[in-house]
């Protein structure tokens, strides 16, 4: 283990977290992130038990869970298994198929609603061009966030996540923030 | 003026207002407009060209005259419309437009000079001696001719965006978009109603009619308590959908706080981006006046909004009101007003067959032909048969038929069609693709009919999309039919206003037509009418009417009139809907960014990038004293500096070689595993691209860096040929650059302090060599990847780790490294290094130039294919002679700056001259001068020439030796040592 001390990606030594009315903000720490690309004539595997989802999907399985980035492409997550190596698992697990480590390529938020889906509905149609009732558990997506590129996850209800490139985070923290505070004010 | 009887206004509380200073009061319910009128004010404004007073024409958002400035301080908006400000406690507004009080405007006096300010006076006049336009008449236009005033202060308001997305949009509340939602949520599509108002029902709250015998607002209660318990259903008031766009794309505008004393923290409007499969446009009709001489008088008014006055907030302009109109809708507002207790003075008709509806004295067969009354309307002028008698009115209502709001049917070029039933013109069916419009919208106007188009059009609408909706059990409603007689203006020689808010009048569309500006696209730039904020909803359609009779052809053969977005004005604030300030745009950080602001570094923007630019220390009074410094440490120590920013773009796959090969100008495929090689990239048409490194760390594995700037763009284009180029190779990308914090380790001590890193790693040269690259641990176990390359021409590597540990990697190595003179450098001591040793960066590579002017011809490889070989090597290209040199000044104190020309010793100084320039200078602290980078012209054979390097504009002129660029180090050997 290194004796490097490693920093998040909104520059803290722990994970930031923010609650505004019913939406809890969260800065995911230790997820290990790994890109999965099939290779020409590859079957479409079933990395670490977990059946890999189709376009617009998120499918979690036992620690792990993957959501649809293009053809033939796809992002595994794995939370709390920042440093344990997850593009050698995978290149395992996966054979015959492109892995790319990308752990330290994003920032994760992980928003929780204490009130329902209506929360996390109204917060989507703030931050993002997506039809917020279609996009129901289960979705995922790459798209515009205030001029930024990002991966939303419905990963139930009450839960949304939303994924940015790290030298981002600040500014994705931001406009996440700014659109829950400005929701929470609404409703005062 | 005491309130009437009735309406929708809450009495039992008392709300405070100002108005030029004046106090007064209203009730919750109440416009601005409508708490002027229970005040007695009917002077609101001058008017825009001649400063004439002005009072209230409408009750909604097509009022023309009476804006306003609201609230005061760094909130105060200029341009409100009266009719759309929702009246609160402590609203202060004042009158626009004015020198002096409103009362006794100094600028009246325009008035006076109408004569000189006819159709087109702009053109004509102001036009000699031409230095006057700017210094005097412009000025004095613009202080005569205006509007209301801004701030100059920021704005203190948050405003917000959003993005909503529904089966069916429903434009308009009133009784045909009513009946639209209802059948449509009921249906279970999913269904959007906005409405510009901030209470729901359209004009069914302004008329006296009854809908199953019983008020309007009873079934519009019960409607409200229905939508309340459909989850499908979003209803949005105080929402203006301002523009249709593309593929179901609507703008719209939700005043969230507008009706607020101060919007405090909470968001004051919200920019709304909605997706429609389908849409209903119910935004009903606007009614048109009749001009006549002095028609511009406060008092004056639109009869339908007099009746909206009455029936929905218990007022009434005057005690005594007169009605002019050309059908029988003006006879309805003289029976509810008559039934309110205020009297009718008279209904003036034009058709000689008119009855009275009630017990009032009829004019039929007569116009009002004048009016009189400095700052008010006292009498009018009734002429019947050539025979004039005065009446004392202190209002009064015009009704000249309803206009059809096809605004968002015409976003798309639709154009109206005339009907001649109707008097109207009438949105181009399918004008904007998913679109039904319905009732007075549409040319249905009475109630029973919008009710029924309107079920009608969401049945229809969502029959498009496969679903059944059913027609609802809609109350039983008025249903008359509507007799009018066309009538456009009252001809006499007085002034008639067509366009109340740009002072357009029928003499200036008379003499748009005696000189010739007769299409109603000349017409409308020759005399600016319907370029006024309103974008002259009240005005159009009679002006076409009016320049139709005076050359004599029907009113669609003159033409017709269409609109752009917005339908209202829409602030700009509400547009950019974000921050305004340092999170104005997404900001980039490094992985050592808090590292290095905690030890002061300066930051500077590249791209979306902060990255460091210097690291000052205490003592430096100027920056270069710190960049000097930087740079003579790296190369003389050890200079670590982020590098992240560069793209690294990760290529795995059986033919990965073969994709790069294609994608550099040189040969990739041909790399040893564990070997990085300097890389170019031509465009398709064979000028440089971009260049950076290429490593292979495995057979099918390479990792490609662009330059900063290009990491995105370069990325897109390996995408676009891996997908759509060469879809037949096994390849597969993903960019990594965020992911590895990558530094830089320069200068003669760079493998001691790597070495002190690295965990039991051979880092001699012959383990190890120039250009060599590996995976690796550092720290005990990190995972890391090293590459042996150098930007800077000293011994140096490109160490990377995972980015959250890139802090304590700087951190690490600056603190192991202090024997060793380790010395963190930024952006501008990374320049200085780089133009010494002669690396091209984004100012050589900046569109213009090619492989040979780099330098760098021979790598575009013969042997193969790449992107943009074959165009490097047509005629126009090979020809040129510039290539990239050096330049050091002959007076070792001269001054080198970028984007100078350079020009032959002595010789003219133009164009045909000109052989070259210099993209990239610095001061060298290893030279002890300033140096450039420049393309010449036949450069390779002129080194010790000393030529002119000029700036012409600003007088600067330098004697500059020609060089080689590698003032550093030329053989290399300190990078291969």
């Amino acid at each position: 283990m290194t004796d490097l001390t490693p920093i998040m990606a909104l520059g803290g030594q722990s994970a930031r977290t923010q609650i505004l009315g019913a939406l809890t903000l969260s800065e995911t720490p230790d997820l290990a992130l790994a890109s999965l690309a099939l290779r020409r004539g590859t079957v479409q595997p079933v990395p670490m038990g977990l059946p890999l989802p189709g376009p617009g999907g998120w499918t979690a399985g036992q620690g792990v869970s993957a959501f649809w980035t293009g053809p033939g492409q796809w992002m595994i997550e794995a939370v709390g298994r920042a440093d344990t190596g997850i593009e050698q698992a995978l290149k395992h697990a996966a054979p015959g198929c492109s892995v790319t480590d990308q752990t330290d390529g994003f920032a994760a938020i992980e928003i929780t609603s204490s009130a329902g889906g209506a929360p996390i509905r109204a917060l989507l149609e703030k931050l993002v061009n997506l039809d917020a009732a279609g996009f129901g558990p289960g979705s995922a997506t790459r798209t515009g966030l205030e001029h930024m590129t990002v991966f939303v996850i419905r990963r139930s209800e009450d839960r949304l996540a939303v994924i940015g490139m790290r030298s981002l985070a600040g500014s994705l923290w931001h406009a996440v923030e700014r659109a829950a505070r400005h929701l929470q004010e609404g409703t005062q | 003026m005491t309130r009437l009887s009735g309406g929708l206004i809450d009495r039992g509380t008392t709300l405070n207002f100002t108005f030029d200073g004046r106090a007064m009061t209203g009730h919750p319910g109440d416009t601005l407009a409508s708490a002027l009128l229970a005040n007695d004010v009917r002077l609101i404004g001058r008017s825009f060209k001649y400063h004439r007073p002005r009072g209230l024409v409408a009750a909604g958002s097509e009022e023309p005259n009476a804006m306003v400035e609201l609230r005061t301080g760094a909130r105060q908006e200029p341009n409100t419309r009266a009719t759309m400000a929702e009246l609160f406690n402590g609203l202060s507004a004042r009158s626009q437009n004015r020198v002096g009080s409103l009362g006794f405007d100094l600028l009246a006096v325009n008035d006076l000079m109408s004569p000189f300010f006819a159709a087109g006076f702009y053109y004509k006049t102001f036009m000699w001696p031409k230095a006057f336009w700017e210094k005097l008449y412009e000025p004095m236009i613009r202080r005569a001719a205006g509007l209301g005033s801004l701030s100059m202060l920021p704005d203190p308001d948050s405003y917000d965006k959003g993005f909503l997305h529904c089966d069916l949009l429903v434009i308009g509340g009133g009784a045909a978009g009513l009946a639209a939602a209802l059948t449509a949520a009921r249906a279970g599509a999913q269904v959007i109603l906005a409405d510009e108002d901030f209470r729901l029902g359209g004009r069914l709250l302004a008329e006296s009619h009854a809908l199953n015998d019983a008020p309007a607002t009873d079934w519009i209660a019960q409607i409200e308590a229905e939508f309340a318990s459909l989850p499908n259903l979003r209803v949005m008031t105080r929402t203006t959908v301002f523009g249709a766009f593309d593929h179901g794309i609507y703008g719209a505008v939700e005043r969230v706080g507008d009706h607020l004393a101060t919007p405090g923290q909470n968001v004051r409007q919200t920019l709304w981006r909605i997706t429609a499969k389908r849409t209903v446009l119910a935004a009903g009709a606007t009614e048109r006046h009749i001009p006549f001489a002095n028609n511009d008088r406060p008092g004056v008014m639109l009869a339908g909004a007099m009746r909206a006055y009455a029936n929905r907030w218990a007022v009434s302009p005057a005690q005594s009101v007169a009605i002019f109109t050309n059908g029988d809708d003006g006879h309805r507002t003289a029976l509810d007003l008559a039934a309110k207790g205020v009297t009718i003075a008279g209904v003036i008709d034009t058709r000689a067959g008119a009855r009275a509806q009630g017990d009032y004295p009829l004019f039929a067969g007569a116009v009002v032909s004048d009016t009189k009354g400095r700052l008010g309307l006292k009498r009018i002028a009734v002429t019947r048969e050539g025979q004039t008698q005065w009446i004392e009115a202190g209002a009064l209502g015009v009704a000249g038929g309803w206009n059809p709001n096809v605004h968002l049917a015409s976003h798309h070029r639709g154009r109206p069609v005339w009907n001649d039933d109707l008097l109207a013109f009438l949105p181009e069916p399918g004008a904007v693709p998913g679109m039904v419009v319905a009732g007075a919208a549409n040319g249905q106007g009475s109630t029973h009919a919008a009710l029924q188009s309107g079920a009608q059009a969401a049945i229809d609408a969502l029959a498009g999309l496969g679903m059944t909706a059913h027609q609802p059990d809609l109350p039983r409603a008025e249903d008359a039919p509507v007799n009018q007689a066309a009538f456009w203006h009252v001809p006499g020689k007085g002034r008639a206003w067509v366009d109340f808010q740009n002072d357009v009048t029928v003499k200036d569309i008379k003499l748009a037509h005696q000189e010739n500006m007769r299409p109603v696209e000349h017409l409308k730039r020759w005399t600016t009418l319907g370029m006024a904020t309103d974008q002259g909803k009240t005005a159009n359609v009679t002006a076409l009417a009016v320049m139709a009779e005076l050359s004599g052809q029907s009113i669609p053969a003159t033409g017709t009139t269409i609109f752009r977005p917005p339908y209202t004005g829409v602030s700009l604030s509400v547009l950019g809907a974000g921050d305004t300030g340092t999170h104005f745009r997404p900001r980039r950080l490094t992985p050592t960014h808090t590292w290095a602001a905690d030890q002061g570094a300066v930051f500077v923007e590249v791209g979306q990038w902060m990255r460091a630019q210097y690291f000052p220390r205490a003592g430096e009074t100027h920056w270069r004293e710190t960049v000097d410094r930087e740079v003579l440490a790296t190369r003389a120590g050890v200079g670590l500096c982020d590098v992240t920013t560069l793209g690294k773009v990760d290529v795995q796959g059986a033919d990965a070689g073969e994709f790069l090969n294609r994608i550099y100008a040189n040969a990739m495929g041909s790399l040893k595993v564990g070997m990085v090689r300097y890389g170019l990239m031509l465009r398709e048409d064979g000028h440089a691209y971009d260049d950076g490194t290429c490593a292979r760390l495995a057979e099918d594995h390479y990792v490609v860096t662009t330059t900063t700037a290009q990491a995105g763009p370069v990325y897109r284009h390996m995408e676009f040929a891996r997908q759509c180029l060469w879809p037949d190779l096994d390849v597969q990308l993903i960019s990594t650059t965020d992911a590895w914090a990558q530094i830089s380790v320069a200068g003669p001590n760079a493998r001691k302090l790597l070495e002190r890193v690295v965990d039991g790693f051979d880092l001699s040269n012959a383990a190890f060599p120039f250009m060599a690259c590996a995976e690796l641990s550092v720290c005990k176990g990190l995972r890391a990847r090293l590459f042996r390359i150098s930007f800077s021409g000293e011994l140096a590597y490109e160490i990377a780790v995972p980015a959250r540990y890139g802090n304590a990697l700087m951190a690490r190595m600056i603190a192991l490294g202090a024997d060793l003179g380790a010395t963190p450098y930024g952006t501008e001591a990374l320049g200085v290094l780089r133009i010494e040793k002669g690396h091209a960066a984004g100012n050589e590579l900046n569109g213009q130039t090619t492989a040979q002017m780099l330098g760098m011809g021979r790598m575009v490889s013969t042997k193969k294919d790449s992107i943009g070989a074959v165009m490097s090597r047509r005629e126009g290209l090979t020809a040129e002679t510039r290539v990239l040199v050096g330049l050091q000044p002959v007076d070792a104190s001269a001054r080198v700056a970028p984007g100078m020309h350079l020009f032959t010793e002595g010789g003219a100084q133009n164009t045909d001259t000109d052989q070259g320039w210099i993209t990239s200078a610095c001061y060298s602290p290893h030279l002890g001068s300033m140096i450039g980078l420049g393309f010449l012209a036949n450069g390779a054979d002129r080194m010790g020439e000393v030529i002119t390097a000029a700036n012409p504009l600003e007088g600067q002129s330098a004697a500059l030796r020609v060089v080689s660029p590698h003032f550093v180090d030329p053989e290399g050997g300190r990078l291969r040592d």
